[in-house]
């Protein structure tokens, strides 16, 4: 076993007067893959938020290499893992290269960003997500599927060992999809990455992932491999759904399919 | 390279400004007209050298760390509180009429006075909720600065160099207390150009990459505070400076600060300069019109023609200044 990098001990969080988080425990090690799963306000990227300390749990304790996350100095924090949110805002004028660069600030700080922070590190980024030919566009004039790959350069930019991704997959169609997804894959294989990423679809989750976290009702209401987890029982009782689930051999996944929604109860 | 350009209308501005200001007549210059050169010429040229870019800098950090391109010191409550900071001083007898240094302080306060209240009202707004408030907020504090001239105006000879912005009369005791401190602002706001930059994809970009962003921002707002209460205490609220100069800066030059920041510093001088000297050339027009009557065209009236039009080419080739 390799050393825990997020330990998540019966975490609480109250969103106003929702409880969002109930009690949530989870131990996330070195060079893992981990998809995290569950329905619309479930309480995903609110546990990503909790990770990186960006937020703090109102009771439970939330580690990152052992230390509380939320007292960690955020460059730190920063240089250890890195985050792709669910949106980038519009930026006009910023060229990819600039945007990508601004990843180089955790190791560089205030004053290294003003003298060429488009380093080696920084083009190295641009090259391994396939974006260094887009290197001079600027970022708003991107299609959907170059802008995600731009913003994983950023995050590689960071030159961290984990990798936080928040629906790294929404507004994308299904070819571009598969792209990032493949990319993130190979990135976690080939480097040893360690790779968290919030998804929607349970397919993606099972192809692109070793380990499944479905949260429900506040709570880790499954975890483990993906042929384990993902059963017709996990629709039902985490998506509220009917639904089969079928072995695929081509992929050598399993598959998900949702026919209905079930009667709220 | 578009900064020569930059550069040549600075340097084409300011042979401008040298050329049309009076009692000097080039290219011979006797004693009298050397004086005239050194000790007013120059200062006047600094002065708008100076106020300009302070302005244009201003600006273009508002505009970056609000992520709001109407953004500007005049719309931020910046400007107006200067002003009435600095005519209140007087008013009330607490700044000498002709102190540099007391009408420095007193912007600062106002300046910081009034932008603080602008963000308090606007924070959490929209881009054009913000510019709504610095609307209302500017109108409300230009209507106070009124009154204090109303109640007493026989003080207030040299109000319109602040209300209107004006770099006449300007000499190097005014330009020795105002350039160490703007060019300390934008020296620092230059060193801290990279790091508020990155509040530009958002505060949860900048958070992500370990920028605290709230503090951040606060740096930038003080800084612009710093650079825009410094010019409108040496040269009075000239309008529009500060809101078209960012996006002219922009368009020359991306939306990188580290290079953003100087092109709108030396964009808003070229700016000043060269209104000042259309300013001078308006002031003869005038003058040789109606015999025996003073009146000197202030700069700010000029940059406020200037900035319109500037301001109707930006809008409508907005939401966004493109960038080739």
């Amino acid at each position: 076993m390799t050393e825990p990098v997020f330990t998540v001990e019966q975490a609480r969080y109250r969103y106003r007067e929702r409880v969002v988080l109930d009690g949530v425990s989870l131990t996330v090690r070195a060079g893992e893959s981990v998809a995290l799963v569950g329905r619309n306000g479930c309480g995903k990227s609110t546990l990503l938020r909790l990770l990186t300390g960006a937020d703090r749990p109102e009771s439970g304790r939330v580690l990152l290499h052992g230390r509380p996350a939320y007292a960690q100095r955020r460059r730190d924090v920063a240089r250890q893992v890195a985050v792709l949110h669910q949106q980038l805002p519009p930026v006009p004028g910023l060229t990819v290269r600039q945007l990508v660069a601004q990843g180089r600030y955790p190791h560089r700080g205030p004053l290294g960003m003003l003298w060429r922070p488009e380093d080696a590190e920084a083009s190295a980024a641009l090259a391994a997500t396939g974006v260094t030919g887009l290197a001079d566009r600027q970022v708003d004039t991107l299609s959907g599927g170059e802008r995600q790959r731009v913003r994983l350069a950023l995050a590689l930019a960071q030159g961290t060992p984990v990798l936080l991704l928040d629906e790294p997959t929404t507004f994308l169609d299904v070819r571009h999809q598969l792209e990032v997804l493949s990319l993130v894959r190979r990135l976690h294989t080939e480097r040893g990455l360690t790779v968290v990423t919030v998804l929607h679809e349970l397919d993606h989750a099972a192809r692109f992932t070793d380990r499944v976290v479905a949260l429900a009702g506040g709570r880790v209401r499954a975890d483990g491999p993906p042929g384990d987890v993902v059963t017709p029982a996990l629709l039902a009782d985490v998506f509220g759904v009917r639904g089969r689930v079928f072995a695929d051999a081509h992929t050598a996944t399993v598959r998900a399919l949702a026919d209905e929604p079930l009667e709220e109860g | 390279m578009r900064w020569w350009w930059a550069v040549a209308a600075l340097v084409v501005a300011v042979a401008a400004e040298l050329a049309v200001g009076r009692g000097v007549d080039w290219p011979q210059l006797d004693p009298l007209e050397q004086r005239i050169l050194v000790e007013l010429r120059l200062p006047r040229l600094a002065t708008a050298l100076l106020a300009g870019g302070g302005l244009g800098a201003a600006g273009l950090l508002l505009q970056a760390v609000l992520r709001n391109p109407l953004a500007a010191p005049e719309l931020a409550g910046v400007n107006p509180g200067a002003v009435l900071g600095v005519l209140g001083g007087i008013q009330l007898g607490l700044v000498p009429a002709d102190s540099a240094a007391g009408a420095l302080v007193a912007a600062l306060l106002g300046g910081a006075a009034g932008g603080s209240l602008m963000w308090l009202l606007a924070r959490d707004g929209t881009p054009a909720q913000i510019a709504t408030y610095g609307l209302l907020g500017s109108a409300a504090l230009a209507g106070i600065t009124t009154l204090l001239l109303a109640y007493q105006p026989g003080r207030f000879g040299n109000a319109l160099r602040w209300l209107v912005g004006s770099v006449d009369g300007r000499v190097w005791a005014h330009v020795s207390v105002a350039w160490p401190w703007l060019a300390t602002a934008l020296l620092l706001a230059w060193l801290c150009s990279a790091v508020l930059g990155m509040l530009a994809a958002g505060d949860g970009h900048a958070a992500a990459l370990g920028l605290s962003p709230r503090p951040a921002r606060a740096l930038g707002l003080a800084l612009s505070v710093a650079l825009a209460a410094g010019a409108v205490a040496l040269a009075g609220a000239l309008a529009f400076v500060g809101l078209v100069v960012p996006h002219v800066a922009r368009a020359l030059c991306g939306a990188d600060l580290r290079r953003a920041l100087p092109a709108a510093a030396l964009l808003g001088a070229t700016m000043v300069v060269g209104a000042d000297a259309v300013a001078q050339v308006l002031t003869l027009l005038v003058q040789s019109g109606s015999a025996g009557q003073r009146l000197a065209v202030p700069a700010g009236a000029v940059t406020a023609l200037l900035g319109a039009v500037a301001l109707v080419v930006v809008a409508r080739r907005s939401p966004h200044v493109e960038v080739s």
